[in-house]
């Protein structure tokens, strides 16, 4: 997976900049609430967060992360699948938040 | 008294403050007044008291789901009237039915799209206006501009229903032009319009922004007079009265009117359906208009104001 940073769409738009790094400086803590959910198996609050993510990251630029939100929020909402099994998708979000950038 | 518009308030709700923050930016050159809430608690209480004319809802909030605030603003009559667009991450379909059933006005995916859900936005407010003006319309007199009868009924059962609650003083003067008949018979029916119209405009200048004066029918009027001492509406009532009998009629020489006022006031009424009320008022008015009329009776007091010198009336007769 790659480590680049990720911009985000509206960087040049003056209205959006000040957003655009206020939503950036909470990824951290958006993060930390991804592995702690992660860590302690709590499957609605991992479905929560991605819901969240996937409602706002591409308002502000950062198509990616949503759609990349959505797809672990839709592989928790199958309950057929354990928790583990949605790793990948899991590693994908974590790896693409990481990356976010102002 | 019929209000102006004002600037249309958008109440948000939505636990995400980066939605909040997105929205306040993008929208910000609408022509919108905000109102925020973070929960759905939140939400039901602002809607109540604000009245905004939208409210932007999400579905997925910790607390009280979108759908149980929806459902919560649907049910109370205080705010089932404003529209309601879901604006939620869920593209499923059945959330989409569930919230058109449950009486959301339209629906609105997260991530969304600016441009259209701005669209949206000034549509749905533009139908509140005019569903709110439709309203409006079927409760105002067509010939004097104050409210109508039908109004009237509904919002004396409001303040009465208030009044249960809270006890604060309220007045209701039921006041009738005085030979009315004779007015329209010696000068035609134009004159006798002019004259409705002439005492509907000095009920608006003498009352306050808080009081209601309605068309009760025919050549009766109703106000109803919130927070009022007996006092403050006797002089509110005399004041009216004297304005109407200064008052002089251009292109009709020789014309001069004048009302009686029948008053009934909390203080002097330990009783609490609209009908008591009205009969109250409406056997206080019966004493001004055989007590000579031009003048102000009080409910359990008599005359309270004017008292003309005329006696031109056998006490028998029904007045009128
Ligand atoms: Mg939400």
């Amino acid at each position: 997976m790659s480590n680049d940073p990720i911009y985000s769409a509206f960087a040049e738009d003056e209205e959006m900049a000040e957003l655009v790094e206020m939503f950036v400086e909470e990824m951290p803590d958006r993060i930390s609430s991804l592995q702690d959910a992660w860590e302690s198996s709590a499957r609605n609050d991992l479905q929560n967060i991605a819901h969240q993510l996937k409602g706002s990251s591409a308002g502000y630029g950062f198509a990616a992360v949503g759609r990349s939100a959505a797809d672990l929020e839709d592989a928790l909402k199958d309950m057929e699948r354990e928790l583990a099994s949605v790793k990948a998708e899991f590693d994908a979000l974590l790896n693409l938040c990481s990356r976010v950038s102002a | 008294m019929v209000h102006a518009d004002r600037k249309p308030v958008l109440l948000l709700v939505d636990d995400q403050p980066a939605i909040h923050r997105l929205l306040a930016v993008k929208l910000r050159n609408e022509e919108l007044e905000f109102l925020t809430a973070f929960t759905g608690e939140e939400a039901l209480e602002l809607a109540k008291e604000q009245q905004p004319s939208l409210i932007l809802l999400d579905l997925t909030m910790p607390g009280m789901s979108g759908f149980e605030v929806l459902k919560a603003l649907k049910e109370n009559t205080d705010t089932m009237e404003i529209p309601v667009i879901i604006v939620s991450g869920s593209t499923d379909s059945r959330h989409k039915v569930r919230a058109f059933e449950l009486g959301a006005m339209d629906y609105v995916c997260k991530p969304f799209d600016v441009p259209e859900l701005r669209a949206r936005i000034q549509s749905a407010i533009k139908l509140h206006r005019l569903m709110k003006m439709l309203e409006q319309r079927a409760q105002i007199d067509g010939l004097t501009g104050l409210w109508n009868r039908a109004y009237f009924d509904k919002r004396l059962e409001i303040e009465l229903n208030s009044r249960r609650r809270t006890n604060r003083p309220l007045a209701l003067v039921i006041c009738d032009l005085d030979h009315f008949k004779l007015l329209n018979d010696n000068y035609g029916h134009p004159a006798g319009d002019t004259v409705l119209q002439g005492f509907a405009s000095l009920l608006n200048h003498e009352l306050r922004s808080s009081d209601v004066a309605c068309r009760y029918g025919g050549e009766e009027f109703a106000l109803i007079l919130p927070e009022t001492t007996p006092d403050e509406a006797i002089r509110a009532c005399d004041r009216i009265r004297l304005a109407i009998d200064a008052k002089s009629w251009k292109n009709y020489e020789g014309l001069s009117a004048t009302a009686s006022f029948g008053l009934a006031h909390s203080d002097d009424l330990p009783v609490e359906t609209a009908e008591e009320w009205i009969e109250a008022a409406d056997s206080a008015l019966y004493e001004a208009k055989r007590g000579g009329r031009n003048q102000v009776h009080a409910y359990g007091h008599g005359l309270a104001a004017g008292g003309a010198l005329e006696i031109d009336e056998p006490p028998t007769e029904q007045a009128a």
